[in-house]
């Protein structure tokens, strides 16, 4: 019977120590240093708020290995950042194949000094989302773990009991305790932010508030929608201005996806909208019409 | 396997039984005065069949000390020695036949499955798990540098003194703190192992030379005191 608690105590060892080994340490901050995942042999991904500074960063490899590093990307919205070794010699970390399941266990990894790997055990507690975050980012669905994040272990991984990596942690949303990012969108924002240096999200220049869209407008419309965006001021010079979009006008549709709250809208105005005109759906004066806007950038 | 969940609780309770054999229960008397009040318990380790018991240094005040073993009896203990440094003391009951823990013979393995059993807040005989987090070192005040085990397992007042076992119900490990609420120490079995060793060489080498010691004997149990 005591097998079964040593067969899964050396699989939990053994997960640790596989996933360690693309688990880096990173210092760009003057406070203790953070912890990163390699995400390809030349590439780390980690949190953007624990890189305070952009130049004289270093990242110790799990081998002790100690090489200096370049921002490659930030974005404050989703608290992601891309780290450029100045050689591809890391360990790339393999991703879950299957999307987290709650009761599951997590290991959370950290690296936060050179003692070496540390790690915390819990289960994946809840899936959440989606949430808007403080820095203008829209995270679909995110993880919460009962393990405990040491200091230092932002921008670690969760692990599951493979080894692999379930998702990033980070302490950024919220004082105290962590999140853990899933993988797919985490190495998903990596690849742009290693690719173009920032995530691109839409812009149109407006400030709405949510409003009731009566009946018989919504007759008008065709369409079942109980609420839309009333514009209340529209910046000078603005794609929404450019476009002819003015106070009063309830948007109740963007690219010919029904917006309703601020959510949706912002969830509308992704990446690659940037430089295009798409079609605004708005109620002007009792009827449907619809405005042309070349999409900015944020 | 599709039982795991029960498996894994039948090996947690045969873990439970073995290991609790070895605690006990450490209690200063309180002293006089105002001392009177601040009588604390916490836990210890059976050490060896004879009667040696090991626990934290901050666990024993400057009073007397009573040590309660898991089958309820219980004995005045003598201090042995005494280390402020790397918090720890040996203590001696007169009885025997009692079951000591095995000391692990490796440094456990980050990520490794770790319980402590204790006293926490005064519930008697309770058991906590989490895994080995991370090896640390610490200064002593005496200027030694010693490793020191990190686990998340939770730790509260009671528990010190208390070990820390791995799944084969080996010493891993003294349940000596908490760091920050969420950081627990463990003095690794190895500078217990080499504090007792060096305490009881020159206790041995204290003895007359036909090898009995200089104390009296240790008395055969006495029960309840």
């Amino acid at each position: 019977m005591a097998n079964v608690l040593v067969e899964l105590s050396d699989s939990l060892a053994s997960a640790a120590e596989r996933a360690g080994q693309s688990t880096v340490m990173v210092n760009a901050r003057r406070r203790i240093p953070a912890t990163g995942i390699a995400f390809a042999a030349d590439l780390i991904l980690t949190a953007d708020h624990v890189v305070e500074r952009d130049d004289d960063i270093h990242v110790t490899l799990f081998d002790g290995t100690e090489l200096g590093a370049t921002v490659g990307g930030r974005d404050p919205g989703s608290d992601l950042a891309v780290l450029r070794l100045e050689r591809a010699a890391a360990q790339a970390a393999e991703a879950s194949s299957t999307p987290a399941r709650i009761g599951q266990f997590a290991l959370v990894l950290g690296r936060p000094s050179s003692e070496g790997l540390e790690a915390s055990l819990g289960i994946i507690s809840a899936i959440n989302g989606p949430v808007r975050t403080p820095r203008g980012g829209l995270l679909e669905r995110y993880l919460k773990t009962d393990a405990i994040s040491y200091p230092g272990f932002s921008g670690g991984p969760t692990v599951a009991a493979d080894g692999s990596i379930l998702g990033l942690n980070t302490s950024g949303f919220s004082r105290g305790s962590s999140i853990t990012i899933p993988v797919d969108f985490a190495w998903k924002t990596a690849e742009a932010l290693a690719a173009h240096g920032h995530i691109r999200r839409g812009y149109l220049g407006i400030r709405s508030q949510p409003v009731e869209v009566a009946e018989d407008q919504q007759k008008t419309l065709r369409r079942e929608q109980a609420m839309a965006l009333l514009i209340v001021g529209v910046e000078k010079d603005s794609p929404a201005a450019k476009g002819g979009l003015m106070i009063g006008d309830i948007l109740v549709g963007v690219g010919g996806a029904a917006v309703a709250d601020h959510d949706e809208l912002f969830a509308q105005l992704t990446g690659d909208m940037v430089g295009r005109s798409t079609p605004l759906e708005i109620l002007r004066g009792g009827t449907v019409t619809t405005v042309a806007v070349v999409i900015g950038e944020r | 396997m599709s039982n795991l969940n029960g498996i894994f609780t039948d090996g947690m309770d045969a873990l439970a039984q073995q290991v609790l054999t070895s605690l006990v229960v450490v209690q200063q008397q309180p002293g006089r005065g105002l001392r009177r009040f601040f009588a604390g318990a916490g836990a210890g380790i059976i050490w060896e069949e004879d009667g040696l018991v090991l626990t934290n240094n901050h666990v024993i005040g400057r009073g007397s000390v009573t040590v309660i073993l898991n089958d309820g009896r219980s004995f005045p203990a003598k201090t042995i020695a005494r280390e402020a440094d790397i918090d720890l003391a040996l203590l001696e009951i007169p009885a025997g036949g009692l079951r000591p823990l095995r000391p692990a013979a490796d440094k456990p393995r980050i990520g490794a499955l770790v319980f402590a059993f204790g006293h926490p807040f005064g519930r008697r005989n309770t058991v906590t798990r989490g895994i080995v987090s991370a090896f640390a070192k610490a200064r002593t005040r005496g200027g030694r540098e010693i490793p020191i085990l990190r686990t998340d397992v939770a730790l509260a007042p009671g528990n010190s003194g208390g070990p820390m076992v791995n799944v084969l119900g080996e010493l891993v490990g003294i349940n000596a703190m908490i760091m920050g609420g969420d950081q627990s120490i463990s003095i690794p079995v190895s500078v217990a192992r080499e504090f007792t060793a060096r305490v009881l060489e020159s206790r041995h080498s204290a003895r007359s030379p036909q090898g009995e010691p200089v104390e009296g004997p240790p008395g055969r149990p006495t029960g309840v005191i």
